[in-house]
């Protein structure tokens, strides 16, 4: 693989596929090698150019850019695709998803996620150049590289330290008391929502177990305890 | 019209069978009828003859008449056959001499006459014979046998006969109750026509062959043409019908004909569908298994006369439904969002226009940023913390959908999910999570005060897979559950909607968690509405 990574841009629309080339010119990385304003065209493009990254557009004048991306993956053409859609089309969105795209952004595109997305593609490549033999950590790392967790530094999701004191300091105070979420909710004066996410959260960390019981008319009930 | 109804009732099946009826047996009869009065007459002269003829040999053989015959004593005759012809039933009795004359006559015939018929040569050989003549009182049946003397020359002749006059009588007499049987046997062949034929026309429900030939046919037609599986058995359990459909749903290679009699047990293994209820009770849409295939079954009785004849199961494969329910949602989705799309850019071009008619350019850029920075937002998230594609597209379609109806879908910082449970599919967990969130708008939506839905527009979403089990919760702020159906809430049927199609998605959810061995809780939300948490063991 060699620098500056190749991008093949799929848009109809010219100045919008004008635009990109400019954002893409900005980055040293990249070269914008082509312009592609059809899915017809970008198929007689891509095996003469290779491209190692399309910027693909879902909607082009002679079809979808996800029947693009589809026969990308069945002709084996090896190369990566940041999809991009209109806001309200999730399900194709979805479908990009399965495919594995690189990335997916949602028109009207906000150049700063463009740039954030192509910053990753070049660290995804360098890493890959650079990595001689794949540890499993490596290949942890690459697949986390395209597993678009980047927004996911936190680990523990949604779990304030406080919070979860308050719950844990409940069950330490009554401990082999069965409480519901409801009554947890009810003591400590969260929403139930809430409540449910720290309880699974100590289930998770094995502070507390369930029990289930089933009430008089069959109604299934669920205790967490500290035994 | 009465005419034509008449026509309509002498073509009926019934009437024909009646009519055919008689007809044969009057034909027969009359056969028969005919054929034993001829055999019966016959028999009569053939009797009679015998009988004449004995008569006559026993008189030829008396002394007495023999010599005076051979003196010509006529008076000795007279006086002599005169007694016998009294204890006889005869009607004639005549002595002839060697010649063929008279010498006596019961019928006071002048004496010496010739006796007429012409048959009297044989007899003058020394034969006797029985013969039908026309005589001196009309056409009669008589036995006739020489006289011989000792010597055995022929002197005489003697004549007994019956008149055809006299055996008519008898004829008659003997074979009136014959006419009468006949007639008797009629009338009841009549009668037991007639009850055939109606009751033949009761049993096939009043239907004329041709109808019913027509309805067999369309049976089958209709049979082989539904997608659903149909099988009817009779009371033994044993299939009397069964269709394509339900053959290629259960992977049965035999064919239909093959399968007719068979024990219903032979190819299908249920637990309990057939149970102690199906004689008493129809059931519609259970979801059961049918040789380990989920099926949703329907029965009903076949009661014929207030008498159960059988069953009728009628199947669907419970997964065709579920797929189809599936693509039937993602057509409705594609057409949401395309709605949804051309309302939004509507508004955003013309903000758009606004800002850049006034200059200005970086309100302008903001309010794009801005404007895919939700949607980008929540696709990162979902696409990072869901890694079943199903999932994601469902999260996002329903995502858009709360858009659309003015609601706030929040989904859990917490929100995770790596793998299905091993007992659930993805249909069924699409199903289960597709189900919770509709009801949960509906449940919104069916607030009576605009303001309300909203003041009470948040559904907030939590599914998570980090303990060993997948969590998953629904909260609502809608109408909450109505008290008196709570208990009854996942039985099939049960809505606080109006409309008739509801009543199943809760069903479904409850019966694919219970399939998979998870648990379904419903508690009260914090601001009304309800909250569904359901905990499937991984």
């Amino acid at each position: 693989m060699t620098l500056p990574i190749d991008i093949l841009i799929v848009e109809d629309e010219p100045i919008l596929a004008g635009v990109h080339a400019e954002i893409i010119g900005q980055i040293p990385a990249f070269k914008a090698v082509a312009i592609a304003s059809s899915l017809q065209e970008a198929k007689q493009l891509i095996p003469k150019l290779k491209p190692q990254l399309i910027l693909l557009d879902n909607y082009l004048p002679d079809g979808k850019g996800i029947d693009l991306f589809q026969n990308i993956i069945t002709l084996n053409l090896g190369c990566h695709v940041i999809f991009i859609t209109a806001a309200s089309d999730m399900q194709t969105c979805s479908d990009a998803i399965r495919l594995g795209a690189f990335d997916y952004i949602i028109k009207p595109i906000s150049y700063e996620r463009l740039k954030y997305s192509l910053s990753k593609f070049e660290s995804f490549i360098k890493t890959q150049k650079n990595t001689t033999y794949l540890s499993q950590q490596k290949i942890d790392e690459l697949f986390n590289l395209q597993r678009k967790d980047f927004r996911d530094k936190n680990k523990t999701k949604g779990i304030e330290e406080i919070t979860l004191q308050s719950v844990q300091n409940l069950f330490i105070t009554n401990p082999k008391k069965l409480y519901s979420a409801e009554t947890v909710a009810i003591e400590l004066g969260m929403s139930k929502t809430t409540v449910r996410r720290y309880l699974e959260y100590c289930i998770k960390i094995k502070f507390l177990t369930i029990q289930v019981s089933y009430g008089n008319v069959g109604r299934p009930e669920r205790f967490y305890i500290k035994e | 019209m009465m005419l034509k109804s008449l026509k309509k009732r002498l073509n009926s099946f019934a009437t024909k069978l009646f009519i055919s009826l008689i007809i044969f047996f009057i034909i027969i009869a009359l056969l028969l009828v005919s054929y034993f009065s001829k055999r019966f007459e016959e028999l009569l002269y053939q009797q009679i003859g015998k009988y004449a003829l004995v008569q006559a040999k026993e008189i030829a053989i008396i002394p007495n008449l023999i010599s005076a015959v051979e003196q010509r004593d006529t008076k000795g005759i007279n006086q002599f056959v005169s007694r016998l012809y009294a204890n006889s039933d005869a009607s004639f009795i005549v002595i002839g001499d060697s010649k063929g004359n008279h010498l006596f006559h019961t019928g006071n015939i002048q004496l010496y006459s010739p006796m007429m018929g012409g048959d009297n040569d044989a007899v003058l050989r020394g034969e006797s014979i029985i013969s039908i003549r026309k005589g001196t009182l009309g056409v009669s049946l008589r036995g006739k046998t020489p006289i011989i003397n000792k010597n055995g020359e022929v002197v005489g002749i003697v004549s007994v006969g019956y008149l055809q006059h006299d055996i008519h009588l008898i004829y008659s007499e003997e074979f009136t109750p014959i006419i009468i049987i006949f007639i008797c046997l009629t009338i009841s062949v009549f009668a037991f026509s007639w009850f055939f034929s109606r009751r033949i026309k009761s049993q096939m429900l009043g239907l004329e062959p041709k109808e019913i030939c027509r309805l067999a046919i369309q049976q089958e037609a209709i049979l082989e043409s539904i997608f659903e599986g149909v099988i009817a058995i009779d009371i033994n359990y044993r299939i009397t019908a069964i269709n394509y459909a339900a053959r290629s749903i259960l992977g049965i290679k035999q064919s239909a004909s093959m399968l007719t009699g068979v024990d219903l047990s032979s190819i299908i293994q249920t637990t309990n569908f057939l149970d102690t209820d199906s004689k008493t009770t129809d059931c519609k849409d259970e979801i059961c298994q049918f040789n380990n295939i989920a099926v949703i079954a329907s029965r009903t009785r076949i009661i014929i006369n207030n008498q159960l004849q059988g069953w009728v199961i009628s199947f669907r494969d419970k997964n065709d439904i579920n797929s189809l329910n599936l693509q039937l949602s993602q057509v409705k989705n594609f057409a949401d969002n395309l709605r949804v799309m051309r309302h939004e850019s509507l508004n955003w071009m013309a903000m758009l226009a606004g800002l850049l008619h006034m200059k200005e350019y970086d309100k302008a850029i903001s309010i794009l940023e801005a404007k895919s920075l939700g949607s980008q937002r929540i696709l990162d998230f979902i696409s990072s913390r869901f890694q079943n594609h199903a999932v994601c597209g469902l999260l996002l379609g329903k995502y858009s959908r709360a858009n659309e109806l003015g609601l706030q879908l929040e989904l859990d910082p917490a929100c995770q999910l790596k793998e299905i449970p091993a007992t659930l599919t993805e249909v069924m967990l699409i199903s289960i999570m597709g189900n919770l969130l509709d009801n949960a708008f509906d449940a919104i939506m069916n607030l009576k005060e605009p303001q309300l839905i909203s003041e009470h527009n948040r559904i907030e979403l939590y599914i998570s897979d980090e303990t060993n089990e997948l969590v998953i919760e629904v909260a609502d702020q809608g109408v909450g559950i109505d008290p008196t159906i709570r208990d009854h809430l996942f039985e099939r049927g049960i809505t606080s909607k109006a409309s008739d199609d509801h009543g199943i998605g809760l069903y479904l959810v409850s019966s694919y968690v219970q399939q998979a061995g998870g648990l379904i809780t419903i508690s009260d939300g914090d601001e009304g509405g309800a909250i569904f948490s359901i905990f499937i063991p991984k």
